[in-house]
């Protein structure tokens, strides 16, 4: 698999970049909601304001109201007060506002679930599995060699199948709008794209012991062809390094991702 | 919340007074053993979700037994917490006031109804989910260890399901939960603006339906928590709906709350500016929620200081309320005002310091949770914060303060301090007498009024003072002219005579539930360092267990009684009496605790893959017939409860005696084949158990050995009561009165119902 591999990748052209990123459908949502929120946020907040201050008692004796409410009277037995209509309009439009809101960022969520297009990524997409431990992240690639850091291509589908080697960790890259639980004896997958090169950081994000804050490691995005380099040079320790714990992983990961590390 | 929830739906007291004390001193207890806890170091090191396996002995450094102690103490929190949520469901739906409909009762004591709805299920989940991780510590079960020689590092997992199996069983307590802890606060919430705006609750019924909508959503959306836990998209988008679904009866709730003050005469004093700010922040906490709602945002947000903020505006808003609760109903509590300016100064100090503590926290949302590092550019919000926390915390000294020293120095309050207070509470003396009334309370004629002894003799067709006055709590000397006391009237001079009430009013003074709890706080205590075999925590286990049966009987050998009201609203539980419902809700939250062993053991076998499990777990040896026979016994011994009952019906004291002691025989029969089933599979020497399957053997063995041992314990305990009551039948009780028969035989019942579950489960499939 290894030569080979590497001969087949360098004729692959970079999907990857044309791919929406993770990162960006977030930060297009994570507005759309702020503006929102912020306004509706204001409007309802000063309209319980103008209700409490404009209907403020004056102290004086007459009830300015006495002809279309009736005070609550001691003793009597619960009933509610007049005006529930008003209530249905404005219960209507926030419900309105919120479901339509919800209803709009699901098509979203099915992309980050499925995925990009498969015809358009799968061929180049690299699969990487991510194993959590107490305090750190092992980092095996589809020719077996394990770091603990992680270092990917820029504008390339990067695959994530994650797991964990002990307790409950959450495996998240903040910046690549990246996160998925690590389970001890399960896989949850995630997918990112880079278009920007540089030195990010992954962290924990599931209380897992006291070195829990510890529990962060670098993520380099390089050009291709900086990382098809690094990526030659780890074939010779390769498969050496991958033991008996990761093995039967290694061969399923290897196959569905088609025997590409472009 | 019993005193103000019994005073508005007329109650003169909780229907068990006496396991109310139990519930009390078991809390208390537990308290105390979490704070023994902390000295044995380990308490919550997992955090307070405690996700597994970090839970387990495994991953716990040094002897941790504080981990354990605490884990044991909330088992001891929980069974105080079901005893007090039958305890208040009973005393709702039994000892309402005449003519108080259950929709009729205030939004208040509504809204805690469905909070001990909600604790009585939910609780039991968690007692299941606390039961079965008690047991993994103590007694060396493997539910939530991943590989069966508890090793902590490898992929070959014997039991995939543990880490998620936890997950599922703590956030379907813990999002009701949420709601439990926030309903409180929307009742107080809602009464405090009826009386300071001077307006009912506009909505009022719709605000109902939305409350118990939340109450029965509140079960179906706990995956809510686990989004990113590989859980499947068909069932991430049932969560999604069930969620956003769930938002929006309190949109409902809000608008209610706000048109509530149109036309009204808001006053601004401090209960009101607690609840309106608690509003407030209500409103920015549910914004903030459906960013959440969202699940491509939730994935991002999930473990950073957006959702530290987002509950904290939602969870510690709802204290706000309750604080503002706390100003309505000291006056009631204490008989005195509290100081209105220093408590308006914790307002404004306490809602200042809140949001400058929380409000940084969204602009500051990418910190993760429980990280001590950030980047420094956030470094700003994160001081913010702080001085936000110190100057929250310095607010809280004012109102220790001003309710401290207006205990002495406050106006005496008066019956109400409050215009336009409407609910019962305040219709009586501050503080209450400890019979709540002056004569029985009722609603029949559309607004509050108390009858008195004579009032009530007429209606019941009972002698004056004959019970009558135990029963409604009045003294038989309150003789006044007019037989009905309608409540706008000034208090009359017989309100003091009542202070004098003599035997009125059913003593709560029994010793027993504090020693019961005292031998309980021991035994766990014990039980927590029972695995490093240390002779003095054996010994306290020992000890505490005899003290707490010792005393468990002694409560039982007491002469207790608690009257009921002789007039009382009991819809829709008219044909139940106190006993028998009391039972009955009991059992619905033992459905739930099985419910919860029984789920989790479905959902291990599944994750380990169903038909495997039968092949690599279970011993050959492991055969139907013990549970065969078993299954028989149960059956036959539910038949002889039923004979009992007949024969104490007809006055039969011999076929009675020896229905019960038949049913005694066979419980222990069940026992005695059980136990040496166990011995066998114990001792068992097969090629692929060369070691006997025991508890610990692998997770197959676990689940059988703990789930038909929680039924073996029910069946002790069953079989303790059984035994009790054959004596007593020789010595010729129940004669003509099978009832205590029957609450017995439900309990008997549900225990071999249970078994017809177990059996197949886990013997044939």
């Amino acid at each position: 698999m290894p030569s080979d591999t590497i001969a087949h990748a360098v004729g692959v052209p970079l999907h990857g970049g044309d791919v929406r990123a993770p990162a960006d459908v977030f930060n297009s949502i994570f507005e759309v909601f702020l503006v929102l929120g912020t306004v509706v946020g204001i409007v309802v907040v000063a309209y319980t304001m103008y209700h409490a201050i404009k209907y403020r008692d004056s102290g004086s004796t007459d009830d300015p109201y006495a002809d279309t409410v009736e005070r609550p009277q001691l003793g009597e037995k619960p009933t509610g007060g007049t005006g529930g209509r008003k209530v249905f309009y404005s219960f209507g439009i926030s419900a309105v506002i919120v479901v339509s809101l919800i209803a709009w960022t699901y098509t979203t969520l099915l992309y980050i679930e499925n995925g990009p297009d498969e015809s358009q990524a799968a061929i180049d997409a690299i699969e990487i599995e991510v194993e959590g431990f107490q305090f750190g992240w092992n980092f095996v690639y589809p020719n077996g060699h394990e770091t603990n850091s992680l270092v990917v291509p820029q504008d390339r589908v990067i695959k994530l199948q994650v797991t964990s080697l002990d307790v409950f960790h959450n495996f998240g890259i903040p910046e690549l709008r990246v996160k998925t639980d690590a389970l001890p004896g399960q896989y949850t997958s995630a997918w990112f794209t880079a278009s920007e090169t540089g030195e990010y950081t992954a962290k924990c994000y599931e209380l897992c012991g006291t070195g829990h804050s510890l529990m962060v490691t670098s993520v380099e995005v390089v050009p291709q062809s900086e990382y098809d380099e690094w990526y030659a040079d780890t074939q010779s320790s390769g498969n050496g390094t991958s033991g008996n714990v990761t093995a039967a992983i290694d061969a399923g990961a290897t196959t569905a991702v088609g025997g590409a590390p472009a | 919340m019993p005193t103000t929830s019994s005073l508005q739906i007329g109650a003169d007291d909780l229907a068990f007074p006496r396991l109310n004390a139990l519930s009390y001193w078991l809390y208390l207890f537990s308290g105390i053993l979490v704070g023994v806890s902390f000295f044995q170091g380990s308490t919550f090191a997992g955090g307070w979700t405690m996700y597994a396996p970090l839970n387990t002995p495994a991953y716990i450094p040094g002897e941790g037994l504080g981990a354990t102690s605490v884990v044991l103490a909330l088992i001891m929190f929980t069974a105080a917490v079901t005893m007090g949520s039958v305890n208040f469901l009973t005393t709702m739906y039994r000892m309402r006031a005449e003519g108080l409909r259950m929709r009729d009762i205030p939004i208040f004591s509504l809204s805690i109804n469905l909070t001990v709805w909600m604790m009585l299920f939910a609780f039991a989940a968690l007692l299941a989910a606390l039961m079965i991780l008690a047991s993994d510590h103590v007694i060396g079960t493997t539910y939530f260890q991943f590989a069966n020689d508890g090793s902590t590092l490898g992929t070959s997992a014997e039991n995939p399901g543990a880490s998620l199996l936890w997950a599922h069983l703590f956030w379907f307590f813990g999002h009701p939960e949420v709601y439990i802890v926030f309903f409180p606060a929307l009742g107080a919430m809602a009464e405090i603006f009826q009386t300071f705006t001077g307006r009912r609750l506009v909505g009022r019924k719709w605000f109902i339906i939305s409350m118990v909508l939340v109450a029965i959503q509140s079960f179906i959306v706990w995956m809510h928590h686990m989004f990113l836990t590989g859980i499947n998209l068909p069932i991430k988008t049932i969560f999604m709906a069930t969620t956003i679904g769930i938002s929006l009866p309190f949109d409902l709730m809000v608008f209610s709350l706000i048109y509530t003050m149109a036309k009204g005469r808001v006053r601004f004093k401090t209960p009101f500016l607690f609840s309106l700010g608690a509003l407030l922040l209500f409103i920015l906490g549910g914004i903030t929620g459906v960013f959440l709602g969202a699940i491509v945002l939730d994935y991002q947000f999930r473990g950073t200081y957006w959702v530290v903020a987002h509950f904290h505006y939602v969870m510690f808003g709802g204290a706000t309320a309750l604080i503002g609760g706390l100003y309505y109903w000291y006056p009631k509590m204490t008989g005195k005002m509290y100081d209105e300016f220093l408590g308006k100064v914790h307002f404004a100090t306490f809602f200042v310091g809140f949001n400058l503590l929380y409000f940084p926290m969204f602009i500051a949302w990418e910190t993760p949770r429980r990280v001590f590092e950030y980047p420094a550019d956030l470094q700003i919000w994160h001081n913010l914060s702080t001085v936000g926390g110190f100057i929250l915390g310095a607010s809280m000294l004012v109102m220790f303060y001003n309710l401290f020293v207006s205990i002495w120095r406050g106006e005496d309050a008066g019956e109400s301090p409050w215009k336009y207070a409407s609910t019962a509470e305040w219709a009586v003396g501050s503080p209450p007498k400890l019979e709540n009334f002056p004569g029985l309370p009722s609603y029949a004629s559309g607004s509050l009024e108390f009858l008195d002894d004579e009032e009530v003799a007429e209606r019941t067709g009972k002698p004056p003072g004959a019970g009558v006055a135990a029963d409604g709590g009045t003294a038989s000397d309150g003789g006044t002219a007019r037989n009905i006391r309608a409540v706008t009237a000034p208090a009359t001079p017989t309100a003091a005579a009542h202070e004098t009430g003599g035997e009125g009013h059913a003593s709560h003074a029994s010793f027993w539930p504090f020693l019961v709890s005292l031998g309980g706080f021991i035994a766990f205590l014990g039980l927590s360092g029972v695995r490093t075999g240390s002779p003095v925590y054996v010994g306290m286990a020992a000890v505490g267990g005899l003290a707490t049966v010792g005393s468990l009987v002694g409560m039982t050998r007491e002469s207790f009684h608690a009257p009921e009201m002789a007039i009382a609203e009991r819809w829709p539980f008219e044909g139940v009496e106190k006993m028998k419902l009391g039972m009955w809700t009991f059992l619905a939250s033992d459905v739930v605790l099985f419910g919860g062993f029984i789920g989790s053991y479905a959902f291990v076998r599944v994750a380990y893959g169903w038909s495997d499990w039968h092949h690599d777990l279970i011993p050959a040896e492991h055969v139907t017939m013990p549970g065969l026979i078993n299954t028989y016994l149960l059956l036959t011994s539910s038949f002889l409860v039923v004979l009992a009952m007949v024969a104490a019906k007809r006055e039969w004291r011999g076929a009675t005696t020896a229905s019960l002691a038949g049913t005694f025989a066979l419980g222990v029969g069940f026992l005695v084949n059980k136990g040496i089933e166990w011995n066998h599979l114990f001792h068992i020497h097969s090629e692929m158990f060369p070691n006997g399957w025991t508890l610990s053997t692998n997770i197959g063995s676990s689940t059988f050995y703990l789930t038909t041992g929680l039924h073996g314990a029910h069946v002790v305990v069953g079989l303790v009561i059984c035994g009790y009551m054959t004596i007593r039948a020789w010595n010729g009780a129940y004669q003509g009165d099978d009832k205590p028969i029957e609450y017995f035989g439900l309990y008997w019942h549900f225990v071999d119902i249970v078994w017809l579950f177990l059996f197949p489960l886990f013997y044939i499939l």
